[in-house]
């Protein structure tokens, strides 16, 4: 490793988003608030208590919540292992964290409703009296303990996604390297409480819509799919910076080539994971077990398996083998839409079949979820961002970033 | 740092000029004496460090090596290999069905193939490496000085052959010397010449030709028809010196190795000559209505306890017709009920014709002669007249002192 | 690159603004070199050494002498019976092959992540990883009786016309296991490639100067065969990289596609390969920590490199944690009766003891490592490290005893007691281990010196030179 002269650059170009910026956000509330009310009287014109409605929303919740939980797991990696190739790029990633508390507010149209008495999401809120099964579970499946436990999910991440990203900003201030250990320190434990709170928020929001399906790994499966979509947002939230004239010199094609192998190293996590529930599922061929994959094995839903496989795996591990592709950023950019379009496949596929067993119910709800909630979550991103550098300015590791070259 | 130095003792009129050693003293020198050899047009031509010096490719102008495209294509044969051999061995050569699964099956099969991609793609890197190397090479003329001795420790080096166009041997050596090098030496090639030494060259032939052998043999064992059993190294229990069923004989005159049981030959307890006791008939034929031995307590538990073993599944522990196998049908939605024992045309059924239908089943009911031995089913007829009783009774079949007990 | 101050004799200060030195005291590539040929070039080694290694040999001789018992007599000698017919057996074979996967994360992982640490224990990690290897192949080839049809289970045409079932865990093993030794086997020969070139440009004996330099191949350090060469060893690192993780994965699925309860479990791949890191990172600290002090090599394998292998050691203990949670909140949440006696009775049936100790020793003792004396004081984390690789074998016992001796059926119950000779070869397979660990000490580099060479902080011209006349 040796030093280049790039790091001088860094004082000339702009490291904040700028005043059309802060336009925007009010905007987008706008916009994303009144597509959602818009998505929600088509949902009503449907007279299924809002079933589809809501299944559609949880979809979406969960892909944006899942970029937002990615990044957060990245700035706590980053600082537990002291990295340093980082440090440029992990500005974004802390921004993307900082947008959880808003995100428990996106919350509120699924946990409200069923407060209200809504069945229509979680079957087990109403669960038939002689269902044996479902009493069993009364203990955690009822509707106060969920919340408390929604609460408790939404404490931490938030807790955490400010914590990190305020103790940087206060860094870019006094440039004190006690801050670091301080967050080094804090990312151990928010990374013990992380994988436990995203675990059973898994397990609440998307294992409990089969209340009678169980797999121990599910938590795991969701939290490869949530990496791969913090990884791909950060690059993409990259590119196009870079696009717009900024940190041109802060992201250098190393750290691209540094994302993209990780992205990659993630997707074939996730394809490991989601071979290893769905190949002991197959083989044990335990009916209680099995039900949950013959929802999704059957007709459409079959082509949408199959679909997500190549989308997912196939066809990104060969596109990110490269490593000329993952060295330029605008091929890198690309297969990180396509990921955040897989994962969002990935949360269709795992919410909606409970829905609608015959085919994917692909419609205006689904279109109208999620433009509302992209206009909702990047109006929360651009709030978090705007009037705060881009860049960790003060960071003891920022020359290591700028310096380092891969292999 | 002087002249160029010669090797000690060496017979250098007899012997070829190989090339020149220059030493230098640090990596940063070694890399821009590369540069400089590069520049000057030298093309058989080498750098030698005890580490990968940073810099040295660009410097030298050493191109991308074709490795990892060799090791993609082994990994794709060894995908397709695996994959062919499971389908072939497992599916069609000699199909297996292993507890329903299909005969070919990706989610079964992928372990091995993803193995065999490895096997064989890391196999090629290594062999790959090796020859793109050319090693093992274990003359050559640099390993010769003592001086190169310590380009394994921590001397740099660079090396011009003799063969390069450009060589010139009292100007090269020179040359480099004015690149900085401290210290610069001619090297020669062996007396002997590069030539495999005879000995070894006869051993390999002889082994070679012993190695061709082995497959000769199989091939011939392979192709010529034999009597001779094939050899067993270990025979275990394969050859046992008994007859086997229809075998030869040369004892007997019909030369069967079985023999015919002697005519009128009756089995150990097969005599059953009772058929009030073995098949529950009269002498005349008709059922038989008494039981054929003592009626006791003991026998009407032993009726008890096998009853609920045997015959409670479908008839229920009261012989109401009403157990687990009904209860379980029923509520699939396909009753198969057996009939209740208390009915009048199985009450007016004689002990006889109870046996009857124990022994060779009647209608759906399985025959229970393999399962019940002989007085087990007469003690379950006992137990079965005890609960007709109790549900067809009259006050007279009550004992005089239990009688004002009933309400 | 941020400053590094070498001669700091403790590195484990953590200062963000610099990195920590990766070597002490004032090394240059020919101390280095000197500090680890020295190991193998003097003509005889510690006393230490010696003693180690006569206990080592009898407990292999044992190890041994029992296997020819076992073929000789039959399987009847070890306690496996109904209902549980796997027990040590299978319990070491997890157990070593577990082991084995530090050597190949610290080799190839740790590479692929720029981990410039690695660069002082890789050799010796990807050594335990091949003797880990092997110690694990001899159980499941001696587990199945006939020893000498075990070619069987390789797909050749032959007389029966049959074939293996591929369909089998068991087979998947097969594959798994040796691809995991033979890529190990020659990821670890390849980098020793320029360390036997090393050894054998030193060589003051005929003898030794054949055998390095057979092994050595004839390298000269050529700067196009570097180029090539360091090529092949990131693609082998990227190749074992995935490799490491299968291999695990297939071990578990050996209990995870059966329908036993406490088996059959969706997490147990991922499971099983944090466990297996974990052990093997263990395993490293048992072997390094006295390997550093008594051959002198506490400036190449500093106290920093041990304290990232005591946090990883943490962070894997955490994450083993958290399966057993998810395992017993799922077990309870399926509802499934079998599934919840299953845990109930791990935990408070008639292998309790086992159980309690595994949870000490995996989940409680690392956590001694949040404290920085545990992680900078040699002798504390050895003491953990051994807890942990107690800890770790009896994890493999409890899923392995425990489900077996009380699954769906309670007429079929019943309990397991290891014979003597179950006990014998379990020491026996570690006198193999610690053998042939103490024989790659004694003969082969044990640091991987070109690697440490790269990682030295940078050096002034003059220390080339001056060596030079040496």
């Amino acid at each position: 490793m040796h030093l280049n002269t790039t790091s001088s650059h860094l004082g000339d170009e702009p490291f904040t988003l700028g005043d059309s910026a802060t336009a925007i956000v009010p905007l987008a509330t706008a916009a994303g608030l009144g597509l959602l009310a818009l998505t929600a009287v088509l949902g009503w014109l449907e007279h299924d208590s809002f079933r589809h409605f809501f299944f559609s929303y949880l979809v979406v919740f969960c892909f944006f919540l899942s970029i937002s939980l990615g990044a957060l797991f990245f700035v706590a990696v980053q600082h537990l292992s002291r990295a340093g190739w980082s440090v440029t790029v992990r500005r974004l990633a802390e921004i993307l964290a900082g947008a959880l508390p808003a995100m428990t507010v996106l919350f509120l149209p699924i946990i409200v409703p069923m407060l209200l008495g809504s069945s229509s999401l979680y079957a087990w809120v109403s669960p038939a009296p002689h269902d044996e099964l479902l009493r069993h579970k009364l203990p955690y499946l009822n509707l106060p303990f969920f919340g408390v436990r929604a609460v408790a999910y939404f404490a931490v991440w938030g807790l955490f996604g400010r914590y990190f990203l305020l103790r940087s900003v206060e860094q870019d201030r006094s440039g004190d390297p006690q801050l670091t250990l301080k967050m080094e320190r804090a990312s151990a434990v928010a990374l013990i409480l992380f994988a436990f709170t995203l675990t059973f928020a898994a397990f609440d929001w998307l294992m409990s819509l089969e209340p009678r399906w169980f797999s121990t790994i599910f938590g795991v499966y969701f939290f490869a799919g949530t990496v791969v979509a913090g990884l791909s947002a950060i690059i993409l939230m990259a590119a196009l910076l870079q696009a717009s004239g900024r940190l041109r010199w802060a992201i250098t094609t190393e750290h691209y080539h540094d994302l993209g192998k990780l992205l990659l190293s993630f997707v074939i996590f996730w394809g490991y994971i989601a071979f290893s529930q769905y190949m002991l599922i197959w083989y044990a061929n335990l009916p209680e077990e099995v039900v949950w994959y013959r929802a999704r094995n059957a007709g459409p839903w079959g082509i949408t398996s199959l679909l997500l496989l190549f989308v997912n795996l196939l066809i990104p591990f060969l596109g990110l083998m490269s490593r000329e592709v993952k060295r330029r950023k605008y091929l890198l950019a690309f297969w990180a839409v396509w990921l955040l379009a897989g994962h969002w496949l990935d949360m269709y596929w795992l919410v909606m079949p409970t829905y609608h067993p015959a085919c994917p119910p692909l419609g205006l709800l689904d279109l109208g979820c999620l433009l509302g909630l992209s206009c909702l979550y990047l109006a929360a991103v651009l709030r978090v961002a705007v009037g705060r550098p881009l860049v960790p300015l003060k960071d003891p590791r920022l020359g290591e970033s700028l310096a380092f070259e891969n292999l | 740092m002087g002249d160029p130095e010669k090797q000690p003792g060496d017979a250098e009129a007899s012997s070829a000029l190989a090339g020149v050693l220059a030493e230098f003293a640090s990596a940063e020198a070694l890399v821009e004496a590369a540069a400089a050899v590069r520049a000057a047009g030298y093309r058989r031509w080498d750098c030698h460090s005890p580490f990968p010096v940073h810099g040295i490719d660009r410097a030298m102008g050493i191109r991308f090596t074709p490795l990892p495209w060799l090791v993609f294509a082994a990994g794709l044969t060894g995908a397709i290999v695996a994959l062919l051999l499971q389908w072939w061995t497992n599916g069609v050569d000699y199909p297996l069905l292993i507890s329903g699964k299909p005969l070919f099956g990706l989610p079964a099969n992928i372990a091995v193939a993803f193995e065999l991609i490895i096997l064989f793609a890391g196999i090629t890197a290594f062999v790959g490496c090796l020859a793109l190397n050319q090693l093992p090479r274990f003359a050559h003329p640099l390993l010769r000085s003592e001086r190169f001795r310590r380009a394994t420790t921590d001397a740099m080096f660079i090396s011009i052959e003799a063969a390069d166009p450009q060589f010139d041997a009292a100007a090269t050596p020179q040359w480099l010397q004015s690149l900085g090098a401290t210290a610069v030496e001619l090297c020669y090639e062996p007396v002997a010449g590069r030539a495999i030494p005879r000995p070894l060259l006869m051993a390999v032939v002889v082994l070679a030709s012993l190695a061709v052998l082995p497959p000769l043999l199989i091939a011939r064992a392979r192709l010529v028809k034999s009597t001779e059993p094939r050899i067993h190294i270990i025979t275990d229990m394969a050859f046992q010196p008994k007859y086997k069923m229809q075998a030869e004989s040369p004892l007997f005159a019909d030369g069967r190795a079985m023999r015919p049981p002697v005519p009128g030959a009756i089995a150990d307890g097969q005599l059953q000559d009772d058929d009030h006791r073995y098949r529950g008939k009269l002498p005349d034929g008709r059922f038989a209505t008494t039981f054929p031995m003592p009626l006791t307590e003991a026998l009407m538990r032993r009726g008890q306890e096998r009853f609920n073993i045997y015959c409670a599944v479908c008839h229920g522990l009261a012989g109401m017709g009403d157990g687990i196998i009904p209860q379980r049908t029923t509520a699939r939605g396909k009753p198969w009920l057996p009939v209740s024992l208390h009915e009048l045309s199985v009450r007016s059924q004689p002990v006889g014709q109870l046996f009857n239908t124990i022994t060779n089943g009647i209608r759906t009911m399985p025959a229970y002669a393999s399962q019940i031995p002989v007085e087990d089913r007469w003690a379950i007829i006992l137990y079965v007249r005890a609960l007709q009783r109790s549900r067809a009774a009259t006050l007279d079949d009550v004992p005089a002192e239990l009688r004002d007990k009933i309400r | 690159m941020t400053t590094i101050a070498p001669g700091i004799a403790d590195n484990t200060v953590n200062d963000p603004s610099r990195r920590a030195p990766l070597v002490i005291g004032r090394q240059t590539p020919a101390t280095v070199t000197e500090q680890v040929c020295r190991i193998a070039e003097r003509p005889r080694p510690p006393l230490a050494w010696y003693v180690a290694f006569t206990v080592a040999a009898s407990f292999t001789a044992i190890f041994f002498l029992l296997i020819g018992y076992l073929i000789v007599t039959g399987i009847g000698v070890w306690g496996n019976n109904r209902p549980v017919f796997w027990a040590f057996d299978i319990i070491n074979f997890v157990f070593w092959v577990g082991i084995g996967h530090a050597g190949t994360l610290i080799s190839a992982i740790l590479f692929l992540f720029r981990q410039r640490w690695r660069t002082s224990i890789n050799r010796a990690a990807e050594a335990m990883t091949i003797f880990a290897v092997i110690c694990a192949a001899t159980f499941p080839g001696i587990h199945i009786g006939r020893v000498w049809l075990a070619y069987w289970l390789a797909p050749y045409p032959n007389q029966m016309s049959i074939w293996p079932n591929f369909r089998s865990p068991l087979l998947w093993d097969v594959f798994a296991v040796s691809t995991y030794g033979t890529i190990s086997a020659l990821f670890w020969y390849l980098g020793m490639v320029p360390d036997l070139a090393t050894l054998r440009d030193r060589a003051t004996t005929r003898l030794r100067q054949f055998l390095y330099g057979l092994f050595a191949l004839g390298w000269r350090g050529s700067a196009r065969q570097w180029h090539v060469y360091e090529r092949a060893y990131l693609l082998l690192a990227a190749l074992a990289t995935p490799l490491v993780l299968s291999v695990h994965s297939v071990v578990s699925f050996d209990f995870a596609v059966s329908v036993v309860p406490g088996w059959h479990t969706t997490i147990f791949p991922p499971y099983f390969v944090v466990g297996a890191i974990f052990s093997g990172f263990a395993m490293v600290v048992t072997l390094m920590v006295p390997a550093r002090a008594f051959f002198g090599l506490k400036e190449l394998v500093t106290l920093r490199h041990l304290e990232n292998i005591c946090k990883i050691i943490l962070v894997t203990g955490l994450i083993v944690g958290y399966a057993y949670a998810t395992e017993f909140f799922v077990a309870w949440y399926s509802g499934s009766p079998y599934e919840m006696f299953a845990f109930l009775n791990r935990a408070t049936g008639p292998y309790a003891w086992a159980y309690w100790t595994m949870v000490s020793c995996n989940v409680l003792a690392p956590q001694l490592f949040w404290f920085r004396s545990w992680r900078t004081t040699p002798w504390k984390m050895f003491i953990v490290a051994i807890l942990v690789n107690i800890g770790m074998w009896f994890e493999r016992f409890v899923i392995i005893v425990i489900s077996l001796s009380r699954d769906y059926l309670p007429s079929n119950w019943g309990y397991y007691k290891p014979t003597w000779v179950d006990i014998l070869m379990l020491m026996g397979s570690f006198g193999l281990f610690f053998t042939l660990f103490l024989l790659f000490c004694r003969y082969l580099p044990m640091v991987a010196m070109a690697e440490v060479k790269v990682v030295l902080p940078h050096q002034p011209h003059a220390a080339g030179s001056e060596a030079q006349s040496g």
